[in-house]
């Protein structure tokens, strides 16, 4: 066809061409670029330098160590790729995990990796308290704390020095016992928010054995929890949530083949629901501290106004135990009848019936109940622990809240007095007056052992960074145990990923620092070689019945099965030394301007308030409300009715020793007279995520104690609410509470499901 | 049009309850509601295993979290008779999954194995799967999230990381079942046997309220357990014949 | 009023034709690139000769790639390894004098990635080396090779596509090798 010229077209020939090669070129040119930045960006492939030892890339490797995000020292697997380490499982061999593990201990590999961690030693430029430290290098600051201890030491003033430490078992703390005398002090405590001092010492008045024993729940069948949230983070929660899914078959995991017996019942007393009432077949709100009433109340029953305690029992009849604590009389006579029934009933105390005033005679009560039913030493009981195969217990190492503070206020009260804090946070833990910090605040060196900035840390003169645990060197003798001996050691499963140390490696460089006799007396290159000598000496002691080659062999095999066993049991005759009566419980602030019970609680997913750092736990769903990144208040509807208050709004709630603001939570599992909040948020210093989110409940409390043990009553104090008028959306799961009669929870008992096949 | 007709063919045949009883394994999960205490150890072991992120508190308040396996609750009665159950809800993997047939783009399909899975990589985000989806397990990535260092460490290297705009699912720990499968090749064996391989959640599960297993092989403990009274499946009005069998809480009032 | 529509459309013709010689130039740039530049043959920090190792010393693949056995990756031989050769072999040619510098000084050599999945793929290399897959089958005649070259698409399409060929085991599901 033959091209027309364009009238319109100013065109020339040349210049259109000129238009048509450019135009070309220009599109040519962009599709060449385009190819050019739209390939992937080239790659390098980088070998090792030297090819690892221990892995092979690609290829996963499992470590055995031992979780210490809480007391309880569950074994656990970590398994590392690539020299990083990816997850954490519980470790089927160690008794107390059984493979299992909690929301917490999952959440380890974020204390690891945590973006807040502390990677070099720092020292304070401001004030006490304001944060503003600056980087100093190991061998500065090691320099400066060992020639002051060393000063104090040679003019025989060691004496002023002292050590707060949080949960140090095993060997750590015979190193540290033994670093404290050679500077010739004996000033040496352990304080954790969540230790049962009144539990041991309540066992110690009852069956004269101050130690934790192991209670049998997968053997029994009719358990009666007064206050402990065993399934939530009281005391050794893998090994009782095992415990207790075995207690709902009726028998052992494992024991497929072998004969039910009767699937065990759960009732759980306690003023606000915990995730163990939840999961009660009956939960029974008590009045918050009268507990020991209904223990007694119920062994009253049992007794019948016979035996040895028939006196003390007489008066607790049951309309008299109904008028305390708010139960019903036919529930109290309801109870004794299943307990007395039951073939292997089981009583245990904890929770809120241990943090009252009342806390030992409360739990001396309920030791009555496994007493009277035979329960000690037997299966399906309480069963005692032999002496744990090193270290001290947990009534040996630790001190009362009013030890605590006569211990700081000692070292403030000696001149040049030192304290070293390692591995515990009381600042956050510790009722809001002001006593703690105005002592620390008087100490003139304060040393911090620490991974994180927490707000015991703001108060230190220097910081020294030390391994967390998955780095570190360690070993572990559990408590409360499994009613047999069991140790392990906790290895570090990836390397260092900062300049940091052991507790143990800082004492020893310390004294490594130190004049001729420190040295002589401390002779250990590093702790692991330290760890090794313990267990050498153990290895020792029982070469005879141990089946190894030599001490390395043995060595080896522990760290590769992650724990180490025996399988004597104590003996332990049922014989009860108490004296029981019901102490009523104290609480601070009157009934008329402080008209609600207070009851804070450990939270599933922080604990005492150490997981709030960690992403994953802050986004992990409350289990009973599924609120996420916030602290809320619990009322009952009637209460908020009272109130004229709706879910959300805040409320000031006031005690007598201060207020703090809360958003409402209604629920029907919570006393009308009581209002209870969890532990865990409100941190002033934690780090990225914990930092100025939520209130901090223990805050408010008054600064009531046990009367026997001086242990903190964190459920004393009494509070008033008063609505501020503002409100908040939770962040929270979405989803109905109600089930609508949908059949999402099965068929109603004794139905089928329509249609009847399934799986 | 013969293409066509095996896609008719192929899909009665596909989506017919147990034609994968011709495979080799039918993975399946039993969760026993007597032993589940609500603890949620499986959420934060999903999280860590399958790289789930940290979407920050304001998007978990537009309700943009991502939990392939979540805790939900139930409330019945009032004070003081309130009553709280719990049931743990993830991907069922219904042999008849609604959410199959959503997807414009296949990206959801049923596997030999019995799952249920999603391609990442073809997805491309009409969310038509989840709002087909009658549990509410599938999650969509609105943005790309990211990890404060050097938490990224963590990552599991056997798991993508999802970027904006695809769905995601629980995928039964895909990657632990293919690692398995690989170690019993490495070993000579061509079947994997009964406890190879434990899902994140019922691995953590303190009470072992969760039971992995192959429903194929009558012997397996989930096969077993299936089959109690006790046993149902949620929403079995909707016949979805899910993988996931539950064993209802035994409700004990008289004590 | 009628409208031939040829006619209408026929006013579109210069434009259409306009963009149909800019699309062509477009895709001619492309091509040029991928055929002029494919980047299937980098040059590398240090000058390696597989027909050195793999060719005239006939070293096993495996004597360097250690793990491609018993891992998903094969391995590139790390820096000691190398060494432990050179320490004695060929110390005067100058790309062993560039391995030296990287060895005494303990630096790793940064090689550039020639066979590069995406992250998303689970390739393991044990399986396909104990199904006996020869090396060469997606690695090309390395043997040969001065410099490494990527000879296979490495597409999902030529992957998939040998798997049907061997009838893999379950080769067509896509979680068999997408993670």
């Amino acid at each position: 066809m033959a091209r027309k010229k364009n009238p319109g077209s100013k065109l020339s020939r040349r210049e259109f061409l000129a238009l048509v090669g450019t135009g070309t070129s220009v599109m040519a040119g962009a599709g060449f670029l385009t190819a050019k930045f739209s390939r992937r960006p080239v790659e390098q492939l980088i070998p090792y330098v030297v090819p690892p030892e221990d892995y092979i890339p690609g290829v996963a490797a499992y470590y055995n160590t031992v979780c210490n995000l809480c007391p309880a020292g569950c074994g656990i697997t970590v398994r590392i790729r690539e020299g990083r380490a990816k997850k954490i499982e519980g470790n089927p061999a160690h008794p107390v995990s059984q493979g299992g593990t909690c929301a917490l201990g999952q959440s380890g590999l974020q204390v690891l990796y945590n973006p807040d961690r502390l990677q070099t030693p720092v020292t304070r430029r401001g004030e006490r308290g304001t944060g503003d430290f600056h980087t100093v290098g190991w061998n500065s600051a090691l320099t400066t704390v060992a020639s002051h201890l060393d000063k104090l030491r040679l003019a025989n003033r060691g004496a002023g020095v002292g050590l707060l430490t949080g949960d140090i078992r095993g060997h750590l703390d015979d190193l540290l016992i033994q670093f404290l005398g050679l500077m010739g002090s004996g000033r040496y405590l352990q304080y954790a928010f969540t230790n049962p001092t009144n539990l041991y010492s309540a066992n110690a008045a009852s069956f004269d054995t101050a130690q934790l024993p192991y209670y049998d729940i997968a053997n029994s069948d009719f358990l009666l929890s007064f206050g402990a949230d065993f399934l939530g983070m009281w005391v050794s929660p893998v090994s009782y949530s095992r415990a207790y899914g075995d207690f709902r078959q009726g028998r052992r995991e494992g024991e497929d083949k072998g004969p039910r017996r009767q699937r065990g019942q759960l009732v759980q007393i306690e003023p606000r629901m915990s995730l163990t009432g939840a999961n009660a077949d009956i939960w029974v709100p008590a009045v918050p501290g009268t507990e020991g009433a209904l223990a007694l109340g119920i062994a009253h029953i049992i007794a019948g106004g016979a035996g040895r305690f028939a006196a003390a029992l007489a008066e607790f009849d049951p309309p008299r135990v109904a008028e305390i604590s708010g139960v019903e009389a036919s529930t109290i006579e309801r109870l004794a009848r299943s307990f007395g029934d039951a073939k292997a009933p089981l009583a245990i105390g904890g929770g809120g019936a241990a943090a009252g005033t009342n806390g030992v005679p409360n739990l001396v009560a309920i030791n009555l109940l496994n007493h009277l039913a035979g329960n000690i030493g037997r299966e399906g009981g309480v069963v005692f622990n032999p002496k744990p195969a090193f270290g001290r217990t947990g009534m040996q190492r630790h001190g009362s809240y009013l030890d605590l503070l006569a211990f700081v206020e000692e070292i403030a009260d000696v001149d040049d007095g030192v304290l070293i804090i390692a591995g515990t946070n009381p600042l956050y833990d510790f009722p809001g007056d002001e006593r703690l910090v105005r002592a620390l605040q008087r100490i003139p060196l304060v040393v911090g052992l620490s991974s994180f900035m927490d707000e015991t840390m703001q108060y230190a003169d220097i910081v020294l960074p030390v391994n967390s645990y998955l780095e570190g060197w360690g070993d572990d003798a559990p408590e409360p145990g499994v009613g047999m001996r069991v140790a392990s050691i906790s290895q570090p499963v990836v390397a260092p990923l900062y300049d940091t140390m052991d507790v143990g490696d800082v004492f020893i460089r310390l004294a490594q620092r130190m004049d001729r006799d420190m040295q002589r007396a401390m002779p250990w290159p590093d702790f692991h070689a330290y760890l090794r000598n313990a267990w050498r000496r153990m290895y020792d002691k029982r070469r005879d019945k141990l089946d190894y080659v030599d001490f390395d062999a043995f060595w080896t095999a522990v760290l590769e099965a992650g724990v180490w066993g025996e399988t004597r049991r104590a003996s332990q005759r049922n014989e009860f030394h108490a004296q029981v009566d019901y102490e009523p419980p104290v609480h601070a602030g009157n009934d008329v301007d402080y008209p609600w019970y207070f009851q804070p609680f450990v939270s599933q997913g922080f604990f005492d308030g150490r997981g709030a750092n960690l992403p994953w736990q802050q986004e992990l769903p409350d289990p009973m409300t599924s609120i996420v990144y916030g602290s809320w208040i619990e009322l009952n509807p009637r209460t908020a009715n009272e109130l004229g208050v709706d879910e959300g709004d805040i409320l000031e709630v006031s005690s007598p020793a201060g207020s703090l603001r809360a958003p409402v939570w209604i629920t029907q599992g919570i006393r009308p007279d009581t209002v209870a909040m969890p532990i865990g948020q409100g941190h002033t210093s934690f780090g990225r995520y914990a930092t100025g989110r939520g209130a901090n409940p223990l805050s408010i409390l008054s600064a009531q104690v046990d009367s026997r043990t001086g242990a903190f009553a964190w459920g004393a104090t009494r509070v008033n609410l008063t609505p501020t008028g503002e409100r908040i959306r939770f962040v929270k799961t979405g989803g109905w509470s109600r089930t609508l009669d949908r059949q999402i929870l099965g068929p109603r008992s004794g139905e089928t499901q329509e249609g009847g096949d399934h799986g | 049009m013969s293409l066509i007709k095996d896609l008719f063919t192929n899909w009665s045949v596909w989506r017919r309850p147990g034609y994968f009883e011709s495979f080799d394994y039918s993975w399946g999960m039993v969760i026993d509601l007597d032993r589940c205490t609500g603890c949620e150890a499986c959420v934060v072991a999903c999280t860590a295993e399958n790289n789930l992120p940290i979407v920050g508190e304001k998007r978990f308040s537009e309700n943009r979290e991502i939990k392939w396996i979540r805790i939900e609750r139930y409330w019945s009665g009032e004070y003081p008779n309130a009553k709280l159950s719990f049931i743990p809800m993830l991907c069922q993997h219904c042999d008849q999954a609604p959410c199959e047939i959503a997807c414009p783009v296949s990206a959801t399909y049923h596997n030999q194995d019995g799952l249920n899975t999603q391609i990442y990589n073809r997805c491309i985000g009409t969310r038509t799967c989840a709002v087909y989806c009658p549990y509410e397990v599938r999650f969509f990535n609105w943005f790309s999230y990211t990890w404060d260092a050097p938490l990224e460490q963590q990552l599991n290297p056997d798991v993508t990381v999802r970027e904006k705009g695809v769905m995601e699912k629980c995928t039964f720990c895909i990657q632990r079942i293919r690692e398995a499968k690989d170690h019993a090749k490495d070993d000579g064996r061509r079947r994997l046997r009964e406890g190879d391989i434990q899902p994140a959640c019922a691995q953590a599960c303190p009470t072992k309220a969760i039971v992995f297993g192959d429903r194929n092989d009558p012997d397996s403990q989930v096969a077993q357990m299936a089959s109690d009274a006790r046993g149902y499946t949620v929403l079995k009005e909707l016949n979805t014949s899910p993988s996931i069998v539950y064993l209802r809480r035994v409700d004990q009032e008289h004590v | 009023m009628s409208v031939s529509v040829r006619e209408a459309l026929g006013a579109f013709k210069p434009a259409a034709i306009a963009v149909g010689i800019a699309l062509a130039a477009y895709i001619a740039g492309w091509v040029a690139y991928e055929v002029f530049f494919p980047g299937t043959a980098p040059v590398q920090p240090i000058e390696f000769s597989h027909v050195i190792h793999a060719g005239d010393y006939q070293i096993d693949c495996q004597y360097c790639h250690i793990y491609a056995a018993r891992s998903t990756t094969a391995g590139v031989p790390a820096v000691e390894k190398c060494m432990g050769c050179h320490k004695v072999i060929a110390t005067d040619k100058p790309e062993i004098q560039k391995l030296t510098d990287y060895w005494n000084s303990r630096q790793a050599i940064p090689w550039i990635k020639v066979h590069d999945l995406a992250d998303f793929v689970y390739f393991p290399h044990k399986r396909h080396v104990q199904a006996e897959v020869a090396c060469q089958t997606c690695h090309g005649e390395v043997q040969t090779m001065a410099r490494i070259e990527r000879v296979a698409p490495l597409s999902m399409k030529w992957c998939v596509g040998c798997h049907e060929e061997r009838e893999v085991e379950n080769g067509r599901d896509c979680w068999t090798c997408h993670k």
